[in-house]
């Protein structure tokens, strides 16, 4: 074993986003000769194409697919619209990019919808955003007539023509002035924690949202006291999507290989961006204290440090943390890095996800979905997903962490089970398949054709 | 030796077993419990939907956990109030016991104020996290495939989810308010498989995954003399 493969130093060379292939192959030569740099463009690549429903046949059953069927067979030739604030980055968008063809395939014709705004917009939608997470601020009279005028703009814009409307999140919650003589149903969607929101924002967005049909939230614990029905449903994950989808061996392989990651001893791994929130010097401290009981690297993984100052001030922690062990592995990967993502979770004997504060937590799911060993901090969503002993370990501490890194790297048998049982869970309940179930049923429910 | 053309042709049930299964949807509800006595608040006044969701519903969701899973009340107890002996005492409740969530809402009120009375000082303990009430809301789907003999059952049987299992095999004694199962029923009225339709009521959904159930029942059905492709 080259102990060079394991420099911390010559990982953070490998950052992919200050090199391009081509640097790559000419500056890689000679240098390391088991270690390339790794093969991450410095473009974000065109998102593949979403997936059809046959596709997940493998995944869910023939016949949970006809389940799905079924349930849509009363809704075929209904019309639904989602309406949200962005088409490309973060989570709502990447979820719509795959639930809208699937209702669109399952016969509710499905059009998406995103408002447009200025700067002065988004910038109080934003602080509106902070606030609903319970941030201090002044809700101004400026902030209101932004607001409400630029609601009015996309009000007038947007025309309203199908039987279900959803509005996704706070920045469009206004457009509910439109239903005002229409037949369609109502629904909100929250996607943030709205159990602690400041008064002052959440009392002038509270008559819209209550103006609904219907409210849907990710946690019991994300929803507020309202007048309208809140159904539940969680996030989830794409099993076809690059983040989730199967890979070669040789695939996951190469990219070990790129990273210098040794795939003959444990690899414990934690991908989140580097962000206190997710304590990633916690996680390097737990892999000491573990490995003076048995051997392991630690791969922390993520982004969030190129663009975002505090990242890269938390970035600079993890490496003097790290020190200069070299089995401790840091790599800043660019936000379209998902198969490499896919590859590490993939070659992990475990995974960590040891944050101090969550919302859902769907690095969890990926790395249950992919079978593996998972220790978790018992915050936000976390626990809904790891059933402690179950479907994975859920910890309090850097200490038991540390513990039960150690538990279950000589207790694989016991790993086996966890990962069985957490692919099962995501199976059953944070697929994207099961996300469209959750949407048929409501709109069934909301519509009364329940039977 | 039988030759395949001498084996007697399966005897043909009176009527044919219909597959169905059920899609849940969780809507959250306005009753929370941070400690003991408002957890006995909540399942006085929470809904019928509730109950069901907490006890029967969340086996299903759990359907892959062979031991230590029972219902969310025994869970959130162990788990989040650290009341070992309350979540030991929810954990026992079997569903199968119970054809209406009248009479399983009064036991679990039972257990808790039985637990409550006998260890004041843990009554309001905080939990670490709140239990939060949920309801489902179902919907039956027929999914067009039936049975009319026992070999084309246990080929459904091979096929079907999970939750269509949980419908005919577990949910079905509230709707039939009767301590049988769907599956037992057809088997006993439509073929005269009297004995195994006992069997299957023998089995432990406590110890096993619902896919160990499938197991169970396809294992007790090709044991049984009505079963023709060995």
């Amino acid at each position: 074993m080259d102990e060079m493969r394991h420099s911390t130093e010559r990982v953070a060379e490998a950052r992919p986003t200050a090199t391009t292939n081509q640097e790559t192959e000419a500056s890689g030569q000679g240098q390391l000769r088991a270690r390339k740099k790794p093969r991450i463009s410095d473009m974000p690549p065109a998102p593949p194409p979403a997936p059809r429903l046959a596709e997940y046949e493998p995944i869910i059953g023939t016949f949970q697919l006809d389940e799905l069927r079924f349930l849509a067979k009363p809704l075929v030739g209904k019309r639904a619209k989602m309406v949200n604030s962005t088409a490309l980055g973060g989570g709502v968008a990447e979820m719509l990019n795959r639930l809208v063809p699937l209702l669109d395939e399952l016969g509710v014709k499905t059009n998406w919808e995103v408002i447009t705004g200025g700067n002065d917009f988004f910038d109080v939608t934003k602080a509106f955003h902070n606030a609903l997470h319970g941030a201090d601020i002044t809700l101004t009279q400026q902030a209101r007539d932004v607001f409400l005028s630029t609601t009015e703009q996309n009000r007038q814009r947007i025309k309203f023509e199908e039987e279900f409307i959803v509005i996704h999140d706070p920045q469009p919650a206004g457009l509910i002035t439109s239903r005002e003589g229409s037949a369609a149903r109502w629904v909100w969607r929250c996607h943030i924690d709205l159990s602690h929101p400041n008064p002052d924002v959440w009392n002038f967005l509270r008559p819209m949202v209550e103006s609904y049909d219907a409210a849907v939230f990710s946690s019991p614990a994300f929803a507020h006291s309202l007048g309208i029905p809140q159904a539940l449903f969680y996030p989830c994950i794409d099993p076809l999507s690059e983040k989730n989808k199967d890979l070669d061996e040789s695939y996951v392989q190469q990219v070990c290989d790129n990273f210098g990651i040794d795939r003959s001893r444990p690899i414990v791994t934690q991908i989140s961006r580097f962000d206190r929130l997710k304590d990633p010097v916690g996680v390097i401290r737990a892999s000491k204290m573990a490995r003076k009981y048995v051997d392991c690297q630690l791969v922390l993984a993520g982004g969030g440090a190129a663009d975002d100052p505090e990242g890269a001030v938390v970035l600079k922690e993890v490496h003097e943390a790290a020190g200069d062990d070299p089995d401790i592995i840091i790599l800043d990967l660019p936000p379209w890095s998902a198969l490499e993502i896919n590859a590490l979770q993939r070659a992990s004997t475990i995974v960590l996800q040891k944050s101090l504060k969550e919302g859902f937590g769907l690095t969890v799911t990926e790395a249950l979905w992919k079978g593996k060993p998972t220790i978790a901090s018992a915050v936000g969503g976390i626990p809904t997903q790891v059933i402690d002993r179950q479907t994975g370990v859920l910890v309090n501490s850097v200490e038991g962490c540390a513990y039960q890194i150690r538990y279950l790297l000589t207790h694989p048998e016991f790993g086996a089970q966890l990962g069985r049982n957490g692919r099962e869970h995501v199976k059953e309940n944070f697929l994207m398949t099961t996300n469209a179930r959750r949407w048929l049923l409501l709109f069934r429910i909301l519509t009364g054709l329940i039977t | 030796m039988m030759t395949q053309e001498s084996i007697p042709a399966a005897p043909q049930a009176r009527t044919p077993f219909e597959f169905k299964s059920a899609a849940h949807l969780l809507f959250i509800e306005r009753q929370r419990a941070c400690n003991i006595d408002e957890l006995g608040e909540g399942l006085r006044s929470c809904s019928e939907e509730s109950i069901f969701q907490h006890t029967f519903r969340t086996l299903e969701e759990h359907h892959f956990i062979k031991e230590g899973f029972s219902n969310d009340f025994a869970q959130w107890a162990y788990i989040e109030l650290r009341e070992v002996g309350l979540g030991e005492r929810l954990a026992s409740l079997d569903v199968r016991e119970f054809t209406s969530l009248v009479t399983l809402r009064s036991r679990i009120i039972g257990i808790v104020e039985e637990f409550a009375s006998a260890n004041p000082k843990a009554r309001a303990r905080s939990a670490v996290a709140p239990f939060y009430f949920c309801s489902s809301r179902t919907i039956v789907l027929p999914m067009h495939r039936t049975a009319s003999n026992l070999d084309e059952f246990i080929d459904c049987l091979r096929m079907v989810s999970p939750h269509s299992l949980h419908y005919h095999f577990i949910e079905a004694r509230l709707r039939r308010k009767l301590e049988s199962n769907d599956f037992s029923i057809w088997l006993d009225r439509d073929l005269g498989l009297k004995r195994e339709a006992s069997l299957l009521n023998e089995i432990d959904i406590y110890t096993s995954t619902l896919e160990g159930v499938r197991r169970k029942i396809i294992q007790i059905l090709e044991n049984s003399p009505q079963h023709r492709r060995h």
